[in-house]
Order: structure tokens, then C-alpha cells, then sequence
């Protein structure tokens, strides 16, 4: 281990350290308050700054350091008009409900969201359907999470034997599932407070440091702009292994023109090896043909295309081929050196033995819209509406952050914690972006699989060879997307306990259980659910992160609608808050099933699914309140109508 | 949200014998005032920057070839004489950042963020949530009980 790992180890496990000594503190007060509300709501006491830290904490769920990085780097400065609605996702998110949803909350003593749907329409029915959205759509979620935290416990350590993965996810599992269980609400809140300020830390540490070790923002953008063309393969191994084999880049050392060139592998005269590339409009394309064996299967390595290309006198002026990350590593096979990772079979998927590579130029890097590695545009109209929607008004609707929205102190709290997260979101969000765009140059080049490691390799990479302080700041911006990570899964972790203890059990089957009963069932339901979540992590499916768009967008159209028309419109009936969630679960399923089953997503109109489940969501729910109201009296009385001062 | 016509009406009458007549929740009226300002300040940061950064931060203005049927580019066309060049970005201040994201997001940014602040020092109102009356409903007694 060198000494930059040794640091990062440190700082790791005194940032474990510290999560379980607020863990046992947290646990001590739960001994001394009303035990369900404590443990899943931290008795309704949340001050400034821990409101605004564990908002801010759980929002930026491991995509903000993991995912959103990788973007930055895949697809550039288009990710400033992707992320653009997070201008207003703490005034929308916090300021459109939050006072309103935790009066309501109040007025009915409930402590989940599901109980605030329950109490306000007094539907047993309600509570138990949206229980049942809820942790459906969090599993989800929390499956990809979990994966995600497992590798970059394996990323950061660089672990490198058999069952990496497994012992990596089992560390992981077991600190959250430990410290959640124990600690409850407050324990979360407490770790949220950290890692949002070591998320926060990490990025503003950073930026002196990329930005004096590469040269500057100004610099780094204008060499982009000008950068030729390049495709970078991704081939992705046999059952989705990644990284493995013999990905390509092809840099371009002029202006691509249209042309074709053939080129028969010097080794295997008669197993044709193509490599042409042509225009398409503006876009041009590195097509490869592999040389096949009797049998069909591709027997031709990246070195043998390396090294074709090299010795072709036109194919050698005008590309360059290197061989991204993990696969430098050299090694001497029969006298010849050869890049390691470079020397086995190239791998189609579905038996394909041809492949269309797009050569991005710079430009696109620097302007909208950005290019997917199929040649797709990544940001495209209907996306930029339906993104800027999504993060500001579907955020309002997560059950993660609503439930943090009944558990402040008072108004004055929740108006501090507004300033103070749009404070904070300013600081992450625009600099990330400026990050890794600076730092993009000094990156070695990597296939959009692997650029998953781009915040990693910033902070290790940029600071190996600085003094111990600024590798431990370094060791501390590596932390931030594993703060990050746990901050979501741990709320989420509660949430299905919450809903399992408080509205499945408690409200429904055995509403008088006792304390000691209800505390063995909550500390026992949460480590349960977090061991079924492990495993379920241990072979996740390959969809992985559409599967957390799908989770984040399904509760999204499943519970905005029904809590924003409840809280804020007396016609609002059960039925047309039944409607509102069945309408947009069933409408986002059904858009994302295509998906789910290997397909393409439906984008009507070219609009996120998220977005039609949200309109078809408030239409059934205004529709069918309109056709079954009015409401109980009782209920509009309790809810929006109180008796005037005397 | 649906008008206040949609309302039913105030709900006095059944009980007005027993029950003095009673008033909205000025925290209802107060949230929901304050709903409708924060939604018309996201819709007009969304029609700024959205349209300010398709018009003068792209390089193409496609519509995604995998999506079937008409999108909304193609509603809005190709717009080929806003198309930007390779050699036309500036970054303004030397801030490194292109022009577009610097007029079109960073700037919007800083000034959701002033306006955050005194959106929050000087219109949202400071209710006081503790004056609120915890019903307790048959449903909830479980919870109480725990604290006896």
C-alpha cells in the first residue's frame, strides 16, 4: 500500500469511527423520548443546521459524486444546463412544502409520510398503497446504491482479489445497516451533518488544487474546444464485466474526412480486419470489423488493431490508438511487449462482430448537446425541460426529503435551512462541473464505464505527489461521494422500517403493541432490510442506473401530486388522492417497462417518463376529486379552518 | 393547483349551534401564497435559462433519432443560425467558463441564491408551528400511548 493509500485508509476509518460514535450518542437519547417518534423522526426537533445538512445530504444522494462527475467528464459543460434547475431546488423543495406539510403532519401527530396521507383522507387504504409504492420504489433505489458504495470502497482501495465486490459491499452494508439501526432518525441526521460537510469541504479543497495543478479553467476549456475528434470504445465484457476487455481510443490527428479504408490482418491474411471511418453530416464514425474464427467468434485482440492501424501509412497519420485506463499496464507475451488487458479477445455483445464508434470532437464538449457514446445527442430539448422539472419540483415529492420537512422545529429553522442550502448547492454543484472540466487533461482517458473513477483519480492522482496535508484533503474529497452514498441509503433505510413498523404493523395489525414490542420490531425491521437489500446487491440486475432514474422518478409521480393537492386544496377527495398515485405509478411503470426489459425507454415527445407521470398523476387527481366531492367536512374543517383568536 | 371556485365551502354550517364560525388557517393561506411566488420564480428561472442555453450554448439543436414519433425539436426546428462553431467560445472575466454557461446558468444561479435569501428574510412569513393542536385520532393512540 503507498502513502497516499495508507492516508485515504486513515481518514476512511476515522470517518467510520465518528459515524458510530453519533450512532451511540444518538442511541442514548432514544432511551430518554417517545421511542417512535425519536427513532424515526428525531421528535420532531430538527434545528438549522441539521435540517439543512441532512437535506442537503440526503438530496445529493452518491450520483452527485459518483454519476454526476462521470457526466461532467463524458459529456461537459452541458451538465451546467442538466444540473441548471438546482438553482431553485432548495426554494422549491423546501420553500413550496415544507411548512405546510410539517403543520399537517402536526395536526394529525403523524411521523411518515404515508401516515400524513392516511390521517388527512382518513383512508386506511391510502396509507397502506402508498407504504407499499414507497418501498417498492426504494428498494429499487436502494439496491443501486448499495452497489454503488460497494465499489467505491473497491475503487478507492484499488482491491484487486476474488470477491472484491462482495467483501467490499459487505463492509459497506454492514457500517450503515449497524449505525441506522442503532442510532435511528437522529443517528442519521447526526452522520448527515458530517458527511454534508465533508462533502462540502471536499469540493472547496479541490479547486485550488485542480486548478493550480492543470493549468486553469481558461486554458483547459479553449484547448477543449479545439481538441480533434476521438472515440473512445466500450466494450463491455461477457455478463457486463467492465473494464476488462480491450477497450480503444482513437484519437484523430486532423479533421476527419469521408474515407474508407480496409486493412487484412497481417496475421491472419484471410480473416478480414476493416478499420474504415466516414462522415456522417458532422459526425464521423471508427467502424471495426473483427477477424472470426471457424466458428464465428471474434478472435482478433486490441493489440492486433493497435498495431494494424500503426503500420498502415494512411490509417498511422491520421489516428492514434491507446489503450484508457487499467489497461497500461505492459507485459511481455512471447518476447513481445504488449498491453496487459490488451492481449485477450475482443468481446462483442450479442455475438456482433462489427461495431460504429462516434468521433466526439472537442466542441462537444463545450457546447450543448453533448454526444452519447452511440452517437445519440445526450441533452436535448425535451430533456432540458423535463430535467429542469425533475430536480426542482418532482425533488419535492421524495418521501426521504418530505419526511425530513415534518420533523423541523419551527418556521424559523426551515427559513434558515433555505438559505443555507442554496448556499451550499451553489458551492457543490458549479464547481464540480469547473472540477472536472479542469481536470479533465491531466485524466488518462477514460470509456464512459470507467469514468464512473473520475473523482477518485482527481484526488488521488492530483495530490499523489503533494505534502501528507493536502493528500488528506485529497483523502477526505475521496470520502465525500461515500458520504454521499451513505447519507441516501440511510434515510432510505428508515423509511422502510417506518413504514413497515409505524403504518403496516402499528397502524393496521396490532395497534396496541407496546413500547418494548415496537422498539425490537423497529431495530430488528431495519437490519432486516438492509441484509435483504445486500443480498439482493450481491447479484444486481445490469440495468442499475436506469433502475435508480426509475426509482427516484416512480416516487416522484406517486407522491407529489396526492400530498400537494391534500395539503393545499380543500376538494382534494381519498379517491382523487388515490387516483393521483395509482395514476402516476401505473404511467411511470409503464413508460420505463421497456427499459426494465432491455429496451428503449418511451420519451414521448421526447419528455422524460417521469414528467407524464406526474401530469397524468395531477389530471386523475383534480378529474376524480372534482367527480367525487366534495370532501368530508370534517376533514376540510381539521385541515384548513381553525377558530378565529378570541 | 385548481382555483379557489373549486373549494367547497366553508364547512360552519352542520355544527354552528355547537361550533363559534370559524376562519382559514391563516398558515394555510400564508403557505399557499407563498407556494404560488415561489412557483412563478421557478418558472421564470426555466424560461430564462432553458431558452437562453438552447439558443446560445448549442452546437446543434437535434432531436434524439431513438425517440419515436414527433419530439419537441422538432416542434422548434433546427435553428442552424444559432448553431456555435468550434472557435467561437469566450470566457468572460477569465473565468475559464464558456459564455453560455456563465450568462445562461451561473449568473441565474447567483441571483436565485440573492433571491433565496430575501425571499426567506422578507416574505415567507414566520409561523408559529407550536400553536398548532395535535389531534389525536384513534389511529395515532398507539404512538402517544408511548409517551405515558
Amino acid at each position: 500500500m503507498n502513502e497516499t493509500s495508507s492516508i485515504t485508509m486513515m481518514v476512511f476509518l476515522l470517518y467510520i469511527v465518528g459515524v458510530f460514535v453519533l450512532a451511540g450518542l444518538s442511541h442514548r437519547l432514544l432511551s430518554k423520548r417517545s421511542f417512535l417518534s425519536e427513532y424515526f423522526l428525531g421528535s420532531r426537533g430538527l434545528g438549522t443546521w441539521a435540517l439543512a445538512f441532512t437535506f442537503a445530504a440526503t438530496s445529493a444522494s452518491g450520483g452527485s459524486f459518483g454519476g454526476y462527475p462521470s457526466l461532467i467528464y463524458s459529456y461537459g459543460w452541458v451538465l451546467a444546463l442538466w444540473i441548471g434547475s438546482y438553482m431553485m431546488v432548495p426554494l422549491c423543495t423546501m420553500g413550496i412544502m415544507g411548512k405546510r406539510l410539517n403543520q399537517v403532519a402536526r395536526i394529525s401527530n403523524a411521523i411518515t409520510i404515508p401516515d400524513v396521507l392516511r390521517d388527512r383522507f382518513e383512508s386506511p387504504a391510502i396509507g397502506l398503497i402508498s407504504s407499499g409504492t414507497m418501498v417498492f420504489f426504494t428498494i429499487c433505489f436502494l439496491v443501486a446504491q448499495f452497489k454503488l458504495g460497494a465499489i467505491i470502497i473497491e475503487d478507492t482501495f484499488n482491491l484487486q482479489f476474488d470477491y472484491a465486490y462482495e467483501v467490499s459491499l459487505i463492509i459497506f452494508a454492514v457500517v450503515v445497516i449497524f449505525y441506522t439501526s442503532y442510532g435511528g432518525f437522529r443517528a442519521v441526521v447526526w452522520t448527515d451533518v458530517m458527511q454534508g460537510i465533508v462533502m462540502g469541504l471536499g469540493v472547496l479543497v479541490l479547486i485550488p488544487i485542480v486548478l493550480n495543478k492543470t493549468g486553469g479553467l481558461e486554458k483547459a476549456t479553449k484547448t477543449l474546444a479545439q481538441q480533434p475528434p476521438m472515440a473512445i470504445t466500450s466494450v463491455p465484457g461477457p455478463d457486463g464485466a467492465k473494464g476488462t476487455f480491450n477497450d480503444l481510443v482513437f484519437h484523430t490527428t486532423g479533421t476527419p474526412a469521408p474515407a474508407g479504408i480496409a486493412y487484412r490482418n497481417p496475421e491472419k491474411p484471410n480473416s478480414p480486419l476493416l478499420i474504415h471511418w466516414q462522415s456522417d453530416d458532422e459526425l464521423a464514425f471508427a467502424e471495426i470489423t473483427m477477424a472470426t474464427d471457424a466458428k464465428g467468434q471474434v478472435t482478433t485482440t486490441a493489440n492486433q488493431v493497435k498495431r494494424a492501424v500503426e503500420q498502415d501509412a494512411v490509417l498511422g497519420n491520421v489516428l492514434k490508438i491507446e489503450f484508457p485506463y487499467k489497461n497500461n499496464d505492459t507485459e511481455t507475451v512471447d518476447g513481445v511487449e504488449v498491453s496487459h488487458g490488451a492481449t485477450g479477445v475482443i468481446w462483442f455483445p450479442e455475438g456482433k462482430s462489427e461495431y460504429r464508434y462516434p468521433m466526439i470532437h472537442g466542441h462537444e464538449l463545450v457546447f450543448g448537446p453533448g454526444r452519447t457514446n452511440e452517437g445519440r445527442p445526450f441533452h436535448t430539448l425535451g430533456m432540458i425541460l423535463s430535467f429542469f422539472t425533475m430536480w426542482a419540483i418532482t425533488g419535492m415529492a421524495q418521501p426521504s426529503t418530505m419526511v425530513r420537512l415534518i420533523a423541523f422545529k419551527d418556521s424559523r429553522t426551515l427559513k434558515r435551512a433555505i438559505i443555507t442550502v442554496s448556499i451550499y448547492f451553489g458551492m457543490i454543484y458549479l464547481p464540480l462541473i469547473a472540477i472536472v472540466m479542469a481536470a479533465r487533461s491531466a485524466l488518462p482517458v477514460l470509456t464512459p464505464e470507467e469514468s464512473d473513477r473520475a473523482i477518485v483519480l482527481i484526488a488521488t492522482r492530483l495530490v499523489s505527489d503533494m505534502s501528507i496535508p493536502y493528500q488528506m484533503l485529497g483523502a477526505i474529497f475521496i470520502a465525500a461521494p461515500f458520504a454521499a452514498v451513505m447519507s441516501t441509503v440511510d434515510s432510505m433505510l428508515l423509511l422502510i422500517s417506518s413504514s413497515a413498523v409505524r403504518d403496516v404493523y402499528q397502524r393496521t395489525i396490532n395497534p396496541d403493541v407496546s413500547q418494548r414490542k415496537v422498539k425490537i420490531i423497529s431495530y430488528s425491521t431495519t437490519a432486516v432490510a438492509g441484509v435483504l437489500i445486500t443480498l439482493a446487491a450481491l447479484h444486481p440486475p445490469n440495468f442499475l442506473q436506469k433502475l435508480l432514474v426509475f426509482g427516484a422518478g416512480g416516487l416522484a409521480s406517486s407522491f407529489l401530486f396526492p400530498t400537494l393537492l391534500g395539503i393545499f386544496w380543500k376538494g382534494t377527495t381519498r379517491q382523487g388522492a388515490l387516483a393521483a398515485m395509482i395514476g402516476g405509478f401505473c404511467t411511470t411503470v409503464g413508460l420505463f417497462l421497456p427499459t426494465l426489459l432491455g429496451g428503449t425507454r418511451i420519451d414521448s415527445l421526447g419528455l422524460h417518463p417521469s414528467l407524464w407521470g406526474l401530469i397524468a398523476s395531477a389530471t386523475l387527481g383534480i378529474a376524480v376529486s372534482k367527480a367525487t366531492g366534495p370532501p368530508p367536512p370534517h376533514l376540510v374543517r381539521r385541515y384548513f379552518y381553525k377558530q378565529p383568536p378570541t | 393547483m385548481p382555483g379557489q371556485d373549486d373549494n367547497p365551502p366553508p364547512p360552519n354550517g352542520h355544527s354552528l349551534a355547537e361550533n363559534p364560525p370559524l376562519v382559514e388557517d391563516p398558515i394555510y393561506l400564508h403557505t399557499r401564497r407563498e407556494a404560488k411566488i415561489i412557483l412563478v420564480m421557478w418558472v421564470v428561472a426555466m424560461v430564462y435559462t432553458c431558452s437562453y442555453c438552447y439558443l446560445y450554448g448549442y452546437a446543434s439543436h437535434p432531436s434524439d433519432p431513438a425517440v419515436a414519433g414527433p419530439t419537441i425539436s422538432d416542434w422548434v426546428g433546427p435553428l442552424e443560425s444559432f448553431d456555435r462553431k468550434a472557435d467561437s467560445v469566450t470566457t468572460p472575466l477569465g473565468l475559464g467558463i464558456p459564455d453560455w454557461v456563465f450568462y445562461g446558468v451561473a449568473l441565474p444561479w447567483l441571483a436565485c441564491i440573492f433571491v433565496s435569501i430575501l425571499f426567506c428574510l422578507f416574505i415567507y412569513e414566520d409561523d408559529d408551528l407550536d400553536s398548532v393542536e395535535e389531534a389525536v385520532s384513534p389511529a395515532t393512540e398507539g404512538a402517544s400511548n408511548e409517551r405515558n
